[in-house]
C-alpha cells in the first residue's frame, strides 16, 4: 500500500506530498510531509489525509491523460465527430464519473470522517467520563498562551490554581480536556503533531482534547491571524512521564498560592470548568 | 430596417469615454481598471513573497515604497497580505469577469442593443471608481491600511484590533464596491430576461451567458449579506457598538465575533462561485469553438452550473469547522459541500469530452480554456480535503487551503478571464493581439502558476500555517524555507511572464492589426452580425435567431454552406434547410 501510495503521488505531480513523517524538532530535516504525529488518535487523519491524497492523484491523473490524448490526437487535421452528448448513451459518462466520485472518494471521505468526529474527535463526554482524564483551562491573548491547572482544592477559578505561560506540561498516555478561551481577538490553538486545532474565541469557550503517545517538547501554534505578532505566538507542550509530571504538578500547586496577586486583574480570566459528561 | 430611436452616440470627450451609457465602453472602462488592480495585487503578492523568501530582508525595488530601511516589518506585512486579498477579490478578478466580460459580452451575445438600464450601468462603474478611490486612499491613511486579513474577522477588524483608519475606509470600500455589484447583478439579470433576441431561447444563450447570469443572481442574493456585515462593523468601529465585540471576560459576551463570520460566509463561499461561474461560462463555449465540436451535452452543463449555484448557498459551514461548530451541524455542511462534486464531475466530463474528438486548434484563447481546465481540476480535488471536517481539522489556516482557492477563485479565474481577453479583444477594439506574445505568455504562465500552487499545498501539508510574517520561528516548519524559496523565484519569474501580455494588450489596442469581423469562425450573434468593433447600439436590425452557439462540423451543414460552422442566426440555403432539419 505504501508503495502504491508513493508511486501514485508522485506520478500525481504533487511533488513531495509523500506520506512521511518528518521529525518535529525540524532543523537538518529535509523530507516534506505530515508532521511526526504524536497523539493516539492523530492516525485516523493521517490515514483519511492518504487514501484521498491516492484517490485524488489517480483522478488527476486520469484527467491529465484524457486531455493529453485528445489534445495530441485529435488536432486541426482532424476533423471533428459531429455528436452532442445529448442522448442517454453520452450522458452515461459524466453521470456514471459523477457517481463514482461521489460514493467512492466522497463517500470514503464521509463514512470515515463522520465516524472518526462523533465517536472520537469531538465526543467529549466520553474523554470527560474517563477518570484518568486531566482538565486544563487555556487563555489565549495577544501574543501568549496561558495555561491553568486546578489548584490543591480540585476547583477552577480559585486562588490556588496553578497557572503557566506559553508552557503546557501533560503527561504522556493520560488523555487531556482543554477548555479554550480568549480575551481579545480570535486565535486558533494548534498543536501539529497531536492533530489538534480549534479556534480560540472571545466570549465563548471552545474544547479540544488529546493523548501523547511519547514523551518530548512540541510547538504550539497560533493558527488565525490575531494581529501583528501573529506569527510569534508560539507555545510549547511538554509531554512527562506521568511520575515526573505529577511531582511537578505537586511542586507547582504547592507555591501557587503564594503567586497569586489579587490585584492583577489579567490573571483572573478563568472559569469554573464547563462539565459536559451526560 | 433603422429605427428612429437609433441615434448616434455621444461625440464630446467626456460623454464617449467616461460618462458613457454604452455597455461595451463600460466594459472597457471595467477592463482598464480591473487590470490596473490586478496589477497592484500581483505586485503586493510578489512582495509577500519576497518576505517568505527572505523574511525581514530588504525588498529590491519595491522596498523604496515601504519606507524606513526597505525592509517589511511585522505591521506592514500584515497590511499586505490583507489588501493583496481585498484589492484581488473585489477590485481585480470582479471587474474583470463580471465588470468587463459581463458587460460586453451579455447584450451581444443575446442580440440586445444595450443593458436593460444603461445609466444603472454607468451609476455602477462610478460607484466602483468611488470604492477603488478608497482602496487607493487607504494606503496613505494614518497607521496605515488595512490589516485584519480579507476575511476582516472582528475583533481583529474592530478599534481593539485594528485602529488605523485604512481598516475603516477598506470596510466602507467592501460596501460601496458591493453596492456597485448590485447595481450590476439587476441589470444583467433583467437583461438577459428581457432583451434576448427573438428565437433566443434559454437553451439557445451561449454558456458564456449562462454564467454571467447565474453569477449575477448570486450577487444580488449574497452581495446583499457581505454589505449587511459590513455595514454593522462599520457601526462597531465607528458609532461604539458591539455586535461583534464579545467583551475581556472569557465567557462573558456581549456581542458575537461568530455572527461576522456566519454573515461573510454566507457571502464567501457563494463568492467563489460569483467569480468562477462566468469563466466556467466562457470555457465552456471556447472549448466548443476552437474543437470545432458542440458543446458536449450542453443542458448537462447548464444544469450542472444552475445545480452549483443552487447548493453554493448551502454549504459555508466548511469555513467554520474548526470555530467550535456542533457535530451535527458539521457533518450537515460536510455532505452539502462534497455533494458539490457531483455537478462539478459533470461539467469537467463535458469539458473534456467537448475536446476529445475534437479538431482542436490551439489558437491563445483556446490554451488559456484549457489551462483553465486544468488548474481547477487540481483545485476542485485539494478542495476536497477542505470539505471533510476530520482533514480540515489538520489543514485548516494552512497554504494548503490558500494553494486550493488560489487554484480555483484566482488561477482558475483569472486565466478564464484572460481566455476570454484573448477572444473578445478583436471585437472589443478592432484589433488582434499578437499570437506569438500570446502563446509566450500562455506557457509561461501555466507553468509557474501549477507549480507556485501546487507547492503550496505541500508545504500546508507539511503543516506551514497561512499569514505567518515569518514562519521559520517554527522547529518544525523551518526546513521548509528552501521549498518557501524556490516558490517564490516561481512567483517572481510569473509576474515576469506578464509582461509580454502587457506590452501586447497596450499595443494591439492602439497598434494592432486591424481585426475582422469573424476571426475565429463562430456563429455566435457578435461575430456574425456585428463588426469589429460594433457600433453604438449594436445591431442594426436585431436578428433573429434559429439555433445554439455549438453549431460546428455539422455534415449537412457543411454540405449545405461548405463550411464546419454556422451562424445562430444564419438562414440556410432552402433546400438544404429541410434535409438539416431532419438528420440533426
Ligand atoms: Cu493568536
Ligand atoms: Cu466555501
Amino acid at each position: 500500500m505504501q508503495r502504491l501510495m508513493r508511486t501514485a503521488t508522485l506520478a500525481a505531480g504533487a511533488v513531495m506530498l509523500l506520506p512521511r513523517a518528518s521529525g518535529a524538532d525540524g532543523p537538518g530535516e529535509a523530507k516534506v510531509g505530515l508532521p511526526l504525529d504524536v497523539s493516539t488518535e492523530g492516525h485516523r487523519i493521517d490515514a483519511l489525509l492518504h487514501q484521498t491524497l491516492v484517490l485524488v492523484g489517480l483522478l488527476f491523473l486520469g484527467m491529465l491523460a484524457w486531455m493529453a490524448y485528445a489534445l495530441f490526437r485529435h488536432r486541426q487535421g482532424h476533423s471533428a465527430r459531429f455528436e452532442r452528448g445529448e442522448g442517454a448513451a453520452g450522458k452515461a459518462l459524466p453521470l456514471g464519473m459523477a457517481a463514482f466520485v461521489f460514493l467512492v472518494v466522497d463517500g470514503n471521505l464521509f463514512v470515515k470522517s463522520s465516524r472518526d468526529i462523533d465517536h472520537v474527535f469531538w465526543n467529549f463526554s466520553a474523554v470527560e467520563s474517563r477518570p484518568d482524564a486531566l482538565r486544563i483551562e487555556v487563555n489565549a491573548r495577544q501574543w501568549a498562551w496561558d495555561f491553568r491547572y486546578p489548584g490543591p482544592d480540585g476547583r477552577f477559578d480559585s486562588p490556588d490554581d496553578v497557572i503557566t505561560l506559553n508552557e503546557l506540561k501533560v503527561p504522556a498516555g493520560r488523555p487531556v480536556v482543554l477548555q479554550i478561551g480568549s480575551t481579545d481577538v480570535i486565535h486558533s490553538f494548534n498543536l501539529p503533531n497531536l492533530r489538534v486545532k480549534v479556534d480560540a474565541l472571545p466570549g465563548s469557550i471552545s474544547r479540544a482534547w488529546f493523548q501523547a503517545t511519547r514523551n518530548g517538547q512540541f510547538e504550539l501554534a497560533c493558527a488565525q491571524h490575531c494581529g501583528t505578532h501573529h506569527y510569534k505566538m508560539r507555545g510549547l507542550v511538554t509531554v512527562l512521564p506521568e511520575a515526573e509530571f505529577q511531582s511537578w504538578l505537586a511542586e507547582a500547586q504547592a507555591h501557587s498560592l503564594r503567586a497569586f496577586d489579587e490585584l492583577d486583574e489579567s490573571a483572573r480570566w478563568g472559569w469554573s470548568w464547563k462539565d459536559h459528561r451526560p | 430596417m433603422s429605427e428612429p430611436y437609433l441615434h448616434p452616440g455621444p461625440t464630446s470627450f467626456w460623454f464617449r469615454y467616461f460618462f458613457s451609457t454604452d455597455h461595451k465602453v463600460i466594459a472597457r472602462q471595467f477592463l482598464w481598471s480591473g487590470l490596473s488592480f490586478l496589477l497592484l495585487g500581483g505586485l503586493l503578492a510578489m512582495m509577500i513573497r519576497w518576505q517568505w523568501a527572505y523574511p525581514g530582508q530588504r525588498v529590491p525595488l519595491l522596498g523604496l515604497i515601504l519606507g524606513g530601511d526597505g525592509a517589511i516589518t511585522p505591521s506592514s506585512y500584515t497590511g499586505l497580505f490583507t489588501m493583496h486579498g481585498l484589492i484581488m477579490v473585489f477590485w481585480a478578478i470582479t471587474p474583470l469577469l463580471i465588470g468587463a466580460i459581463g458587460n460586453f459580452c451579455i447584450p451581444l451575445l443575446i442580440g440586445a442593443r444595450d443593458m436593460a438600464f444603461p445609466r444603472l450601468n454607468m451609476y455602477s462603474f462610478w460607484t466602483f471608481a468611488l470604492s477603488a478611490a478608497l482602496v487607493v486612499a487607504a494606503f496613505f491613511a494614518e497607521l496605515g491600511p488595512a490589516t485584519a486579513g480579507w476575511t476582516t474577522y472582528p475583533p481583529l477588524s474592530t478599534m481593539v484590533g485594528a485602529p488605523s483608519a485604512g481598516q475603516t475606509l477598506m470596510v466602507a470600500a467592501l460596501f460601496i464596491v458591493g453596492a456597485s455589484t448590485i447595481m450590476g447583478g439587476i441589470n444583467y439579470i433583467v437583461t438577459v430576461i428581457r432583451f434576448r433576441a427573438p428565437g433566443m431561447t434559454y437553451m439557445r444563450m451561449p454558456l458564456t451567458v449562462w454564467g454571467l447570469w447565474l453569477t449575477s443572481i448570486l450577487n444580488v442574493l449574497f452581495v446583499p449579506i457581505l454589505g449587511s456585515a459590513g455595514l454593522l462593523l462599520l457601526l462597531d468601529r465607528l458609532a461604539g457598538t458591539k455586535f461583534f465585540i464579545a467583551g475581556a471576560m472569557v465567557g462573558r459576551a456581549a456581542g458575537d465575533p461568530l455572527l461576522f463570520q456566519h454573515l461573510f460566509w454566507i457571502f464567501g463561499h457563494p463568492e467563489v462561485y460569483i467569480l468562477i461561474l462566468p469563466a466556467w461560462g466562457v470555457i465552456g463555449d471556447l472549448l466548443s469553438f476552437f474543437a470545432r465540436k458542440p458543446a458536449y451535452w450542453y443542458r448537462g452543463t447548464v444544469g450542472a452550473m444552475a445545480a452549483v449555484t443552487i447548493v453554493s448557498g448551502l454549504v459555508y459551514g466548511h469555513h467554520m469547522y474548526v470555530a467550535g461548530i456542533s457535530p451535527m451541524l458539521g457533518l450537515g455542511f460536510e455532505i452539502l459541500t462534497l455533494a458539490i462534486s457531483f455537478p462539478a464531475v459533470v461539467l469537467f466530463v463535458n469539458w473534456l469530452h467537448t475536446v476529445w474528438q475534437g479538431s482542436n486548434r490551439f489558437a491563445v484563447p483556446m490554451l488559456f480554456a484549457l489551462g483553465t481546465v486544468f488548474v481547477f481540476g487540481i483545485g476542485g480535488l485539494t478542495g476536497l480535503f477542505l470539505g471533510t471536517i476530520s482533514t480540515d481539522v489538520y489543514l485548516h489556516d494552512t497554504i494548503w487551503v490558500v494553494g486550493h482557492f488560489h487554484l480555483t477563485m484566482a488561477a482558475a479565474t483569472f486565466l478564464g478571464g484572460l481566455a476570454a481577453i484573448y477572444f473578445w479583444f478583436p471585437k472589443m477594439f478592432g484589433r488582434e493581439m499578437d499570437p506569438t506574445l500570446g502563446k509566450l505568455h500562455f506557457w509561461g504562465t501555466i507553468v509557474l502558476l501549477t507549480a507556485v500552487f501546487v507547492a503550496m499545498h505541500v508545504a500546508g501539508y507539511a503543516g506551514q500555517s497561512r499569514r505567518l510574517y515569518d514562519p521559520f520561528q517554527y522547529g518544525f516548519l523551518r526546513h521548509l524555507a528552501p521549498l518557501n524559496r524556490w516558490t517564490s523565484f516561481a512567483a517572481f519569474a510569473l509576474g515576469a511572464f506578464q509582461l509580454p501580455f502587457m506590452f501586447n494588450f497596450i499595443k494591439s489596442a492602439f497598434a494592432g492589426k486591424k481585426a475582422g469581423a469573424n476571426p475565429w469562425q463562430v456563429g455566435t450573434l457578435e461575430w456574425t452580425h456585428a463588426p469589429s468593433p460594433p457600433p453604438h447600439y449594436n445591431y442594426q436590425a436585431i436578428p433573429t435567431v434559429l439555433r445554439g452557439p455549438h453549431e460546428f462540423s455539422d455534415p449537412a451543414i457543411l454540405q449545405a454552406l461548405g463550411k464546419d460552422w454556422v451562424g445562430q442566426a444564419e438562414e440556410l440555403p432552402s433546400a438544404s434547410e429541410a434535409k438539416v432539419a431532419a438528420g440533426a
